[in-house]
């Protein structure tokens, strides 16, 4: 066995949480933090059964607080750490993902969404979307990319370290439990042999020289004497966030010119989305797609520029309008109709979206 | 021909539910009563769940959890169905779907008379589309991680965009590490759009078996 994991590149078949226990090989991932939980669970499950023949290390703690706080404490001391989690432990999750926040820890978290409220379903939802772009109490200065295939799986964990270490801002791959457990055919690949370059890791405490002489003091605040303190570090946060979010955003949009209706959706059930779109494209009608790979920071313009196109847009998504928030959100001021196919907790077909959307071109549907 | 008793094992996602079900589904279509028990402790009935009625339209009786008879499925721990304890005691054929796990054929434990019964074969499903099993080692390896085998079959696929080539690089691994291993290869599973190009038999000589896709029907 090679030292590397991957040597090249080779075709696969796996489900999508053995690409993401691959990616993070691939991507050169020291450590992983994690708390047991259906439907993430063979990602630590293949993570511990591939790490020892590369010497990477893992942990399981007692919950997903102490995962996520394990993780950050992991990337303190330099190493390319991460955890992932589902659901309730992604609600977990949020109180030391905030404080990566506050203290700018590069952390990766891969989410497998699984129904909510609370334990709910162990299988599939799109319900965290909220959360994982918006939660903790704080600002939401996070990088979520929304994957909707395991090449996707595969790319963006990779991705997500290099942005997480490069902007310093905590990183989350959303998936769910459907890309988690589905199978199907996926390229693995060495990075480099791609030309991609890990972003290399440095430790944040115990490094060389004194303090105050040598170098500046590795003083990391989650908390502040004053009110003024803390606005001027968060602005500070914010301004940067704002500043780098043009070179983090990403997302996918087809046959959006004059449009006369244009869906909207993202992860596993833009899938649907899109066949159903190409579809009737190729009946002939004038519709075409957007899909937002990040969630956060969002493609605001790019949306705005080809929803102020269309006639009407169709929001649609396996929540009850968790993504319909944000599109409201960012195309505040826009007067065209937005109408929805929500499906809270249950995967949504190509089948039932182009009824949907036939039946709002027809004008059927107010 | 004596009554069937065969166990499908293998790793996770090897395709072993595939397997399990159309080889009921083909002695069901002879005419032969044919038992089909869901024995996956880790993930029970996502597998065959979608599936259960309508492979028992088919005349085959499916033991695996309703849905609905579960509660708090993967995380709370299992429970086995009474009749699946005692499956091998029934009139007929019987498929046992075995789940993933690092356990392997060790749940036999759970099964009575499955220690001593003459007829059963524990056969391990092989896709070497599937990285811990692609090559001749790692299959060697992973066949005696699992304890007992009594037979191989060389899935190999990928899935949408297999073809003849793969399956025969398949038939070929998997035929050395039968060879190492002292088992048989009992067969090579083909798609049936596929199977017409690579006949009745693989490039080393082992049956072809046709395979149709239920799985896709099963979300997980």
């Amino acid at each position: 066995m090679g030292s590397k994991p991957i040597e090249g590149e080779r075709k696969v078949f796996m489900t999508g949480n053995e690409a993401v226990a691959w990616a993070a090989l691939a991507a050169g991932a020291d450590i992983m933090y994690g708390y047991p939980i259906t439907p993430q669970n063979e990602i630590m499950q293949y993570w511990t059964r591939l790490g020892p023949k590369y010497n990477k290390k893992f942990l399981q703690t007692e919950d997903e607080l102490s995962a996520g706080f394990t993780t950050i404490g992991g990337v303190l001391a330099g190493r390319r750490a991460f955890t992932a989690t589902a659901g309730p432990g992604n609600v977990l999750m949020q109180e030391p993902m905030s404080m990566a926040e506050a203290m700018r820890i590069p952390t990766v978290v891969v989410i497998q969404q699984r129904g909510g409220p609370s334990t709910a379903t162990v299988i599939y939802s799109q319900q965290e979307v909220t959360l994982t772009c918006f939660g903790g109490n704080g600002e939401g200065l996070r990088v979520v990319y929304s994957t909707s295939s395991h090449q996707d799986l595969f790319d963006y964990t990779i991705k997500a370290f290099n942005t997480a270490w490069k902007y310093r801002f905590p990183t989350f791959v959303l998936s769910d439990g459907y890309q988690a457990k589905m199978r199907e055919s996926v390229v693995i690949y060495d990075p480099e042999a791609r030309g991609i370059r890990m972003v290399p890791t440095e430790p944040f405490l115990g490094k060389a020289g004194t303090p105050g002489e040598d170098r500046p003091a590795a003083h990391l605040r989650n908390t502040y004497n004053i009110e003024e303190e803390l606005l001027e570090v968060l602005s500070k946060d914010i301004e940067e966030y704002e500043r780098v979010a043009p070179e983090i955003i990403e997302y996918d949009a087809y046959n959006t010119e004059n449009a006369d209706l244009l869906v909207i959706a993202h992860g596993v059930v833009f899938r649907s989305a899109a066949m159903a779109v190409k579809e009737l494209a190729n009946q002939g009608y004038k519709i075409g797609y957007f899909r937002p790979i990040t969630l956060r920071p969002f493609p605001r313009e790019q949306l705005r520029q080809a929803a102020q196109q269309a006639k009407q847009l169709l929001v649609v998504e396996s929540a009850y309008g968790q993504l319909l928030k944000i599109v409201q959100d960012n195309l505040y001021g826009l007067n065209v109709p937005i109408k929805t196919l929500l499906r809270p907790g249950v995967g949504i077909t190509p089948e039932e979206i182009a009824e949907k959307a036939k039946a709002l071109l027809a004008g059927k549907e107010a | 021909m004596p009554r069937v008793i065969e166990a499908y094992i293998g790793e996770y996602a090897s395709g072993k539910s595939e397997n399990a079900v159309n080889r009921a589904l083909e002695l069901a279509g002879r005419g032969r009563q044919v038992n089909l028990v869901d024995l996956d402790l880790v993930e029970p009935c996502y597998t065959l769940r979608p599936l259960k009625r309508r492979i028992e339209e088919k005349g085959i009786t499916v033991l695996a959890w309703e849905t609905g008879e579960m509660i708090g499925l993967g995380e709370i721990g299992n429970l086995l169905r009474p009749e699946v304890r005692f499956c091998l005691h029934r009139p007929g054929d019987v498929i046992l779907d075995v789940g993933y796990g690092v356990f392997g054929a060790q749940v036999f434990n759970l099964i009575e008379g499955a220690d001593r019964n003459p007829d059963l074969k524990v056969y391990v499903v092989i896709n070497i589309a599937r990285p811990l099993t692609a090559t001749v080692p790692d299959v060697v390896a992973h066949v005696r991680e699992l304890g007992r085998a009594d037979g191989l079959i060389n899935n190999s696929h990928l899935g949408d965009e297999t073809n003849i080539e793969f399956i025969q690089e398949g038939a070929r691994i998997v035929d050395e590490a039968a060879r190492i291993l002292g088992i048989p290869v009992v067969a090579t599973s083909v798609l049936e759009d596929l199977a017409p190009l690579i006949g009745d038999r693989d490039c080393r000589g082992h049956p072809v078996r046709v395979l149709k896709r239920f799985m896709p029907r099963a979300f997980w």
